[in-house]
């Protein structure tokens, strides 16, 4: 097995990183999987990496929606295969960041319209380019899952802490073990910590044990998500609430550096009257 | 003690789904359909039945996981044949 990535191994920022193709998957759907893309990829760019978003959810596409991109999609992924464009056309620049991109789905096709094998070329071409790769891969486990899993060289399991979720996030966890995938690794979305503290949520502890895969992120729930889609401007882009603050500690673990792993604690009566710092 | 503890502890639900998890995800990785393991229990009391009598009503079959393995617990309460029983006393009165 692959040395964990959790170690860190301690690059210099400005030391370009192996080109990496991270695919944000879940089984389920509605779990995060394209909010955690957005802000892990906006958060890589803003720590200088060089960043490419892709939608591979064709027919459904929302990255760009989240992204506050949608009006600027000229070309797309299919557009790309099908030889209707060249890569670097179909690529929309973020200016939020100094090196970021998204390579939005179309929308008017399915998820036959690009085979496993074209998403591996397209991935290819991709790494010329960029360091980190970071594809939002469809609900469910079929061509559309198995579009975005082929060419992954590292997988985020997006899961949120409820039964249908975890079971869905084992499923797919075997299906890609069974792809040869060995870097796998779980982000508990949504948490709620007084929910977990009065023994009505499963806990971080509880789902590590069940899944037996390593954790890379727990992100509490958070009011921001909701308003920063409604304004397309994901939560990393000016956010210091606590979903921001967890999706930069695992862009910077993806980035290689060691963030310790932090379980979110509900606050008490305390400190909700006096604030955190107290 | 338990109304304490429910005065307590509003719901203990987070400890019903990890054990519903543990459950299912152990058949889920086995690949064992929910179904089976009633024909499996079928077949069991089918193949004793031949040779004793089985106490078809208390008969168990659970599937037992743990980290790193998985077994089928089988427990099969058998009936003790009253008819021999009384015929043996039977018998023994018989000799008095």
């Amino acid at each position: 097995m692959l040395p964990s990535i959790l170690n860190g191994h301690a690059m210099n920022e400005h030391t370009p990183l192996e080109a990496q193709v991270i695919t944000v998957t879940s089984g389920k759907g509605g779990v995060g999987k394209t909010t955690l893309t957005a802000n892990v990829g906006i958060a890589l760019a803003q720590l200088g990496r060089k960043v490419v978003v892709v939608d591979s959810d064709i027919g459904l596409r929302n990255l760009d929606l989240v992204m506050g991109l949608e009006h600027r999609i000229v070309y797309d992924i299919v557009d790309y295969v099908e030889g209707r464009c060249r890569l670097r056309q179909a690529l929309i620049r973020d200016k939020r960041a100094a090196e970021l991109f998204l390579l939005p789905a179309a929308q008017t096709r399915d998820k036959t319209a690009v085979t496993p094998q074209q998403m591996i070329q397209v991935c290819d071409e991709l790494r010329k380019e960029f360091e980190f790769i970071l594809i939002d891969s469809p609900a469910g486990i079929e061509q559309g899952f198995q579009n975005a899993l082929a060419p992954a060289d590292l997988v985020l399991v997006v899961i949120n802490p409820e039964v249908s979720s975890v079971r869905d996030a084992d499923r797919v966890i075997g299906l890609a073990e069974s792809q040869g995938k060995t870097q796998i690794y779980l982000v508990i979305n949504r948490v709620v910590p007084a929910r977990v503290k009065r023994q009505e949520m499963l806990s971080v502890e509880d789902i590590k044990e069940v899944l037996s895969t390593e954790i890379i992120g727990i992100v509490p729930e958070d009011d921001a998500i909701l308003s920063a889609s409604n304004r397309g401007m994901p939560v990393v882009c000016n956010g210091k609430g606590p979903a921001a603050l967890a999706y930069r500690d695992i862009a910077r673990r993806l980035s290689g550096e060691h963030v310790p792993l932090e379980i979110p604690q509900a606050l008490g009566w305390w400190q909700r009257l006096f604030g955190k710092a107290s | 003690m338990e109304a304490l503890n429910r005065f307590f502890v509003k719901s203990n639900s987070a400890q019903v789904a990890k054990q519903r998890l543990q459950t299912l995800l152990a058949y889920d990785r086995l690949e064992i359909p929910p179904g089976v393991l009633a024909l499996i229990k079928d077949d069991i009391v089918a193949a004793i039945s031949r040779r004793v009598s089985v106490d078809c009503e208390h008969v168990n079959v659970n599937l037992l996981h743990e980290q790193n393995s998985s077994k089928l617990v089988v427990d099969i309460p058998l009936i003790a044949n009253r008819g021999a029983r009384a015929v043996r006393s039977a018998g023994r009165s018989n000799a008095r």
